[in-house]
């Protein structure tokens, strides 16, 4: 399993790298950490890249390579890595163009199969698009944005499943929300809530919400499934059964103590693009981290 | 199946999303091509114009690459029957193309000799430990290296020198400080005043005169360009270091430590080497066949003469300038210099010129100094979104056609593109800045727009007061 965690900066991206890696931990996957810096304008990318050679004649770092850095510390802080990796101290000198706009660097880890830093320039959903497309990447764990259409890009282009950390605070006791039903995608979400159950020791709601009283069948089967599985994986849970429109009782009961896991919607691209989906209305809506699982 | 028809659906959708201005730009030049030429406008000349909204719109949206956008205007001019293959191909390749790509690769092949280090030392010893005279100095430096060298050369070269006054002087590289905003900005602002200076400044100081000399209006030599616009660059130096100080006043007034420090690392690197001297005289041989042979062989092959020097000595591999030269560029500037010829012989130059003198003649009696101002402040504002030497090339052949002396307009609307101070993409100089992370774009208005008008107000002193003497 591959799991890639976009940080912007230090100051910013302590929360999403910190859940990133252990929700990482918990699937025992390899993890990339990416930055993406600023766009160049395509007039400037040779000067740029010029200057940029210079100021590293200088001893100067390019723009970047300090949160990298940070990350790096941070991961050796908490002993994502391994000793002697620290010891040496962040390996500059491993950066290397691996094709396009990314810089690598790779560092052994140790509770994680592999750690890789790498550096990317240009926009943000193009450049991860472009690492998931090619990388194979499948969680890309990302900070809360209040960039327009941000949510709605993440969850129609990123062909992975996407967990924002939107306003996590690590001294909060959160609980798990999961939302259950009998779409295709819920059994992997399901799934997924599991492993980040048991990487935050939480609580679980599972939880089906109807538009009307009476409740199908597949979605009471699908509960009873979800609510075995949990169960046999010894997590505290219980099972929760709501009427009402899916996405405002998916948000009123998670509120800002709960880290919500749904599956993907299943709709085709088209419709979503123009409708939207469950997903993303639950995305652009709730105040705390939200795990949305594609298969 | 269905996973795959939605991929294909999906990466569709995210084409469609990233090239819309490309969509729009295709669905807006089949419009215009089915709509009636306007009257006064011959069709050749209404196709010209399809393909200049097509490439201003593709330039600004940077929806495809910059290669692409000149491969298309090549393409265009060709199918819509504007030129013959063989015609297109000849107005592509100019002087004006041959100077740009010779003055890139001569940037690249100075700027890997590492002589910034000696340029900081110079730097120190004039302007001593005073922030207000280091200021002062690094425009000036800027300006008058970018006007012979070109402005990426010294703003790739002043960059480090200032970051590491600002790490000597104890403030974070990651970090911005009034002191580092004031550092960086003296560098790209002074980059861009210099840039003018001579026709070396910039590739679009070469585009302006090829089209002088192209369109019968007057030929310049390096000499004659430095009087016009030497004694402007001369003036903004001081000027614009006030308004940089007062804008970004920074609470380190000296910064001894800093500059001892800095003098004490740059002293470890040794003397000057054997190819570092080399590479000063071959510029230096450049400079003078720039200023005694051009008129004779052009601009362009001067700086190819100069490139093919480098390589001759080894002062650089030809490894380095292919990796390091933005081909897509030239390539870019080539397309835009065919097009602006292909503006003036299609009749489409003047009938904008026509056009926008009939808008300003309604507004205002004194059309001379209406027309001045019109070239002046579109010039400079296309230049803060477009790039500076695109925006001469598409501009250049309306502005010569709208009347009045032509070299006095077209010097000034050259100059004019210069003043690339209000965004980051602006020009390279305040990308080049801006990639440190140090200067935000709200930085760039901040001072930008009091440079603006001052460089405005001084073009006009000059062109109105200086340049009628030269005559």
């Amino acid at each position: 399993m591959k799991i890639l965690i976009a940080v912007s900066s230090q100051e910013y991206s302590g929360p999403t790298l910190s859940v990133g890696m252990k929700v990482a931990r918990a699937f025992k996957a390899d993890v990339t950490i990416a930055y993406v810096g600023e766009k160049i304008s395509e007039f400037s990318t040779k000067v740029v890249g010029m200057a940029q050679e210079r100021m590293e004649s200088w001893d100067f770092d390019r723009p970047g390579v300090d949160v990298l850095e940070w990350a790096f510390e941070y991961l050796a802080e908490k002993e994502f890595i391994e000793r002697t990796d620290i010891e040496a101290g962040f390996p500059k000198n491993t950066l290397v163009h691996t094709g396009g706009n990314r810089l690598e660097v790779y560092l052994k880890g140790t509770i994680c199969e592999d750690v890789n830093l790498i550096l990317r320039n240009g926009e943000i959903i193009p450049e991860l698009r472009d690492e998931v497309k090619n990388h194979g990447y499948d969680v890309t764990i990302i900070g809360g944005s209040k960039k327009r259409n941000m949510a709605h890009d993440l969850v129609q282009y990123i062909d992975s499943s996407i967990f924002v950390v939107k306003n996590f605070q690590s001294d909060k006791n959160y609980s798990l929300l999961l939302s259950v039903n009998d779409a295709p995608n819920t059994r992997k979400a399901v799934k997924y809530g599991i492993r980040v159950a048991q990487a935050f020791d939480l609580n679980v709601t599972a939880l089906t919400v109807s538009d009307t009283s009476l409740f199908r069948e597949g979605y009471k089967s699908s509960s009873k499934w979800a609510s075995k599985l949990l169960r046999r994986c010894g997590i505290n849970h219980h099972i929760k059964f709501e009427e009402g429109k899916f996405h405002k009782t998916v948000v009123l009961l998670a509120g800002d103590d709960h880290i919500i896991v749904m599956g993907a919607s299943t709709k085709s691209p088209l419709s979503k693009f123009f409708k939207g989906s469950k997903p993303l209305k639950v995305m652009n809506a709730c105040q705390g981290p939200i795990l949305i699982v594609k298969s | 199946m269905l996973s795959l028809s939605h991929r294909f659906v999906s990466d569709s959708l995210f084409w469609i999303t990233r090239k819309k201005w490309l969509i729009i730009s295709f669905f807006v030049s089949i419009l215009l091509f089915y709509l009636p030429s306007p009257e006064g406008l011959t069709s050749e000349g209404h196709r010209t114009l399809i393909i200049v909204l097509t490439t201003l719109i593709l330039i600004i949206s940077e929806s495809i690459p910059l290669p692409a956008v000149a491969i298309l205007i090549l393409i265009m001019e060709v199918i819509l029957g504007v030129d013959t293959p063989d015609g297109v191909a000849s107005s592509f390749m100019s002087d004006a193309v041959f100077f740009i790509m010779g003055s890139l690769m001569l940037a690249i092949s100075i700027v890997h000799q590492g002589l910034d280090k000696r340029l900081a030392i110079g730097i120190i010893n004039i302007t001593g430990n005073k922030t207000w005279r280091i200021v002062l100095g690094f425009v000036a430096v800027s300006a008058i290296l970018a006007s012979f060298i070109g402005e990426h050369t010294v703003a790739a070269m002043m960059l480090p020198v200032a970051l590491s006054l600002i790490r000597n002087a104890g403030l974070k590289t990651d970090k911005a400080t009034n002191l580092s905003t004031l550092l960086l900005f003296s560098i790209a602002y002074g980059c861009a005043i210099g840039s003018v200076g001579t026709p070396s400044g910039g590739g679009r100081n070469v585009i302006m005169i090829g089209y002088l000399s192209e369109f019968g209006l007057g030929d310049i030599s390096y000499l004659k360009w430095m009087k016009y616009a030497y004694p402007m660059l001369l003036i903004e130096i001081p000027i614009a270091a006030l308004i940089l100080w007062f804008t970004f006043t920074p609470r380190e007034k000296i910064m001894d430590s800093a500059v001892r420090k800095l003098k004490v690392s740059v002293a470890k690197t040794g003397k000057l080497t054997g190819d570092q001297m080399m590479a000063i005289v071959v510029f230096f041989l450049v400079f003078l066949g720039w200023v005694f042979l051009s008129p004779f062989i052009g601009l362009g092959i001067v700086a190819l003469t100069g490139v093919f020097l480098y390589l001759t000595f080894g002062l650089i591999e030809w490894k380095e300038i292919a990796h390091n030269t933005n081909w897509g560029v030239i390539l870019l500037f080539g397309a835009a210099i065919s097009l602006g010829i292909h503006m003036k012989e299609t009749g489409a130059a003047l009938w904008v010129a026509e056009k926008a003198l009939g808008f300003l003649e309604i507004l205002f009696q004194d059309i001379g100094m209406v027309r001045w101002f019109f070239s002046v402040v579109l010039s400079g504002i296309l230049t803060n979104l477009l790039s500076n030497a695109a925006t001469v090339a598409v501009l250049g052949p309306i502005i010569l056609d709208m009347g009045g002396d032509p070299i006095i307009l077209g010097i000034a609307t050259t100059i004019a593109s210069a003043f690339a101070y209000l965004t980051v993409v602006a020009s390279p100089t305040c990308m080049i800045i801006h990639s440190t992370g140090l200067v935000t774009s709200k930085d760039y208005l901040k001072a930008g727009w009091k440079l603006f008008l001052m460089s405005i107000v001084l073009l006009f002193l000059v062109s109105f007061f200086y340049w009628p003497l030269l005559k």
